[in-house]
């Protein structure tokens, strides 16, 4: 197990360094000065200058990259320049924000739609089912800023159930959960249909394999079978799936940080990018893709520790 | 309870034969007992119990702010949203009225008075105290915090504000003169009554270094720096030091917004009390009011026009940039972009300030038949194809749509090229290489300041290149933006830039299309206040009690 993760986490850093490097010649190669967009027109041409020497934008892209992974390798995401700020600091009080978004949309995403699928395919072709099939259908065909703004207008401007912005008072724990709800719903509302078809689906053929009739055949209580036996092998689509999940919303929660003004990576990434802050770019592209090549790292481990093939064949799954 | 907790109590008990009882002891934990209290807890986040409201609450305002603040320390604050908030905690010698013009009041100062043209005299008010135990605002704060803006050390981005201020003379512990190199008629309203003119204590400055970002050291106020979480708000709370008329709340919220649909939704939802909306949802906003809500328009003092770069082959020939200019129906571009609540331009000083012109040299409507006849004149060979430059933003390219069906019916195709800002911005840039050459049309906005300086000087021939992008070249006009700069006298100063405006417009390489507007929608519990460009005067804003 050791070394399937060793040979994963050296996979994950390549996929990690390939990844960064390419957006970093990406987001380089955008024309637009940052003294231009952020200063407007009082910037002088001595301050410009002065901008582009401190963001190191005076040289060649490659020394720029290399710059950057020798910062990085001390800890140094650099400096807003404008701010006078640490880049790291900039990104990580963003980012929790971001993560409890998108881990209570996945969390609540499976929470909801593993059930559903499992409901759906021990009933199978029931109403309840049938009734299953048409919600995930239609909650994975919704876009999520349509529920976003459906759920505004209804549960936080009609009824006023829900606030319509922000992330909560800091410290006051019901207070940021209560600014989460609606985010996270209208970010994970298409994931409960699609886990719940996956699920369903992965049921169904499970429940047709030989050791499910083996156990059937000795007597085992249908609970038991669904629960102990069928739901665990049905489930390892769904966590790889879940895997890449995470970090697929991480760049969908962009959408309901700014419907809902929640502060999140998403919108400093957003606006970075706007401003042309390469720095700042730079050091949420790094945490961002970081995450993401991390949460694929812990659903292939978690794949992994549930069926112990795949340690063997070399982690493909 | 409100209606939600009453419904899943209801349907609890139903669920639970002997019902369900919130905290009582450590019951054991089962998968039932789990359910139970997760759904309470589900309950409570929905905001099912009472206690948990969100909307405005108390004697506090609640206001969006456009953007996030970057810093608050004056030389260096890079937008008029940090202005705003500066400005409700920082005294300047002199501050603008809250009467819809741009006359000043004297704030930190007991007078302020112009000697001759390089000299203003100046005594504070006695008993003006900084926050955080800095003591009494004195003349050598003044004197640290002008002369902290033109130290050539910082290379500050907002000295240019200061002109040719080039010291502070103190003279006793109340009074002083600020000393000018040369005149600078727009020393009132940019560097004394703005921003750029904060008094800072010494003492709390040199304390943090010299510098701070978001957090003044101290402040003297009416209100002082509570919080600042970033992407999110600045918390404002009443200076107990102050001893001012101001203060009227004893907290300010101010949420950093960049997206008019959130705030529209929020001050729907009740968690602000005032916020600039979108143009295009004013209309809906007046039809359809929320309760106990007003909405009030202002000029925005933003100067939207369509450029031409005079150097490009196409539009060389000044027939063809004047025949851009009244094929143009600048009335059927307000009426779609903005809805037909801002006013056609007559160029880049909006209406109220000093050097507005009553009217256009090319009437806004324009003229198609004109427009034809002086193609023909140029000899050029119709459909011209011209490409224009927009950056992608709904209000804008709508307005560009309308020019394009304007130029269509004289003959004149555009094709239209939207950029994001960050591109958008560096077209007509020299220092970003040789594609200012190939910028044609373009279609530009600028917020210009509370002196038409601001609004004029992009296009003397320094700026060639930088963001005199028409690559417009005039001696006269040159002359006239220094001499008008130098002048104090106000109707000479006045007739200098409407002549201004006329050659800008006489060149052919301007339409200038509207100043904008800006909705702001206020409860009625508060009595807002707000500069003649719409933005708000933190300080000036009372509750009242609706009638």
């Amino acid at each position: 197990m050791l070394a399937f993760i060793a040979r994963r986490g050296l996979l994950a850093l390549l996929i990690l360094f390939l990844a960064v490097s390419l957006l970093f010649a990406m987001i380089h190669m955008i024309p637009g000065d940052p003294a231009n967009v952020i200063l407007g027109p009082k910037a002088s041409p001595e301050l410009k200058a002065e901008i582009s020497q401190r963001m190191g934008l005076d040289q060649p892209l490659l020394v720029q990259l290399g710059r950057f992974y020798t910062d990085l390798a001390q800890g140094n995401l650099g400096v807003d320049v404008f701010s006078d700020r640490p880049v790291f600091d900039i990104v990580f009080e963003q980012l929790p924000y971001t993560l409890v978004l998108v881990l209570a949309a996945i969390g609540g995403a499976t929470l909801l739609g593993v059930p559903l699928g499992c409901f759906s395919a021990i009933r199978r072709n029931s109403l309840l089912d049938r009734l299953t099939a048409v919600l995930s259908v239609a909650f994975i065909a919704i876009p999520s800023f349509v529920v976003a703004l459906y759920l505004l207008l209804w549960l936080a401007v009609k009824w006023r159930w829900f606030p319509a912005m922000g992330a909560g008072e800091d410290g006051d724990f019901m207070d940021q959960a209560h600014h989460l709800v609606l985010p996270a719903i209208a970010l994970g509302l298409g994931w409960v249909g699609y886990i719940a078809r996956l699920v369903r689906a992965s049921m169904l053929e499970v429940m047709e394999e030989n050791h499910i009739r083996t156990a059937r055949a000795f007597g085992l209580s249908e609970r038991t079978i669904i629960v102990h036996y069928a739901l665990r092998i049905a489930v390892l689509p769904t966590v790889t799936i879940l895997g890449m999940g995470i970090g697929t919303m991480l760049s969908g929660a962009l959408f309901a940080e700014i419907i809902f003004s929640r502060p999140g990576i998403g919108k400093l990434l957003h606006e970075a990018v706007i401003t042309r802050n390469y720095p700042v770019v730079m050091g949420s592209v790094l945490v961002t893709t970081a995450f993401f090549v991390l949460s694929t790292l812990v659903s292939d481990i978690i794949n992994a520790l549930l069926d112990p093939r795949l340690r063997e064949d070399g982690g493909s799954s | 309870m409100q209606p939600g907790a009453s419904i899943l109590r209801q349907a609890l008990t139903k669920w639970h034969p002997v019902g369900f009882k919130i905290s009582k002891g450590s019951a054991p934990i089962n998968r039932r007992n789990f359910l139970c209290q997760s759904s309470l807890a589900t309950l409570a986040i929905a905001g099912g119990l009472p206690g948990m409201s969100w909307a405005v609450r108390g004697n506090q305002l609640h206001i969006r702010n456009y953007n996030d603040i970057v810093t608050l320390d004056p030389p260096f604050m890079v937008s008029g949203a940090e202005a705003v908030v500066a400005k409700a905690m920082l005294q300047c010698l002199v501050q603008f009225q809250r009467n819809g013009t741009w006359d000043t009041e004297p704030d930190a100062a007991e007078y302020f008075r112009q000697i001759d043209d390089t000299h203003y005299d100046f005594r504070l008010k006695p008993g003006q105290m900084f926050s955080n135990g800095f003591g009494e605002m004195t003349a050598d704060d003044v004197k640290f915090s002008y002369e902290r803006m033109i130290d050539p050390n910082r290379n500050a981005l907002n000295s240019v504000d200061m002109g040719p201020l080039s010291h502070v003379q103190v003279h006793d512990r109340y009074s002083g003169t600020l000393v000018l190199n040369a005149p600078y008629a727009a020393f009132l309203t940019i560097a004394v009554a703005g921003s750029s003119g904060a008094i800072l204590s010494r003492k709390a400055m040199e304390s943090v270094g010299g510098r701070f970002n978001i957090e003044p050291p101290s402040s003297s106020g009416p209100y002082v720096f509570r919080q600042w979480q970033a992407k999110r708000k600045t918390v404002l709370e009443r200076n107990p030091l102050w001893k001012g008329p101001d203060a009227a709340f004893d907290e300010i919220h101010i949420y950093a917004m960049t997206d008019n649909k959130a705030a529209e939704t929020a001050f729907e939802a009740g968690q602000l009390n005032c916020a600039q909306i979108s143009v295009e949802s004013t209309d809906p906003f007046r039809k359809n009011m929320p309760p106990n809500s007003h909405l009030e328009l202002y000029p925005s003092g933003r100067n939207y026009w369509l450029g031409m770069n005079q150097d490009n082959p196409s539009l060389q020939d000044i027939k063809v940039r004047q025949a851009i200019q009244w094929g143009i129906d600048v009335n059927a571009v307000v009426e779609a972009a903005w809805f037909g609540l801002a006013e056609p331009a007559t160029g880049p000083i909006p209406r109220g300030m000093l050097g507005y012109r009553e009217k256009t040299l090319v009437p806004p409507q324009g003229d198609p038949d004109k427009a034809r006849a002086l193609l023909k004149e140029a000899g050029v060979e119709l459909p011209l194809r011209l490409r224009l430059d927009v950056n992608n933003d709904s209000l804008e390219l709508t307005a560009v749509q309308v020019m394009q069906w304007s130029l269509k019916k004289v003959g004149i195709e555009v094709s239209i090229h939207a950029q994001d800002n960050g591109s958008f911005l560096n077209i007509g840039s020299e220092a970003a290489g040789d594609q200012w050459q190939d910028v044609q049309l373009f279609f530009q906005s600028f917020v210009g300041g509370g002196d038409p300086y601001y609004a004029l000087v992009w296009w003397i021939k320094e700026q060639l290149g930088v963001w005199n992008w028409e690559r417009f070249s005039s001696d006269e006009f040159d002359r006239l933006n220094h001499k008008a700069l130098a002048t104090t006298n106000e109707p000479e100063r006045e007739r200098m830039y409407w002549r201004m405006q006329d050659l800008l417009e006489e060149s052919g390489s301007f339409r200038f299309i509207t100043n904008g507007v800006m909705p702001q929608i206020t409860r009625n519990t508060i009595k807002p206040a707000f500069l003649p460009d719409g933005y708000p005067i933190l300080r000036g804003f009372r509750p009242v009690q609706p009638a």
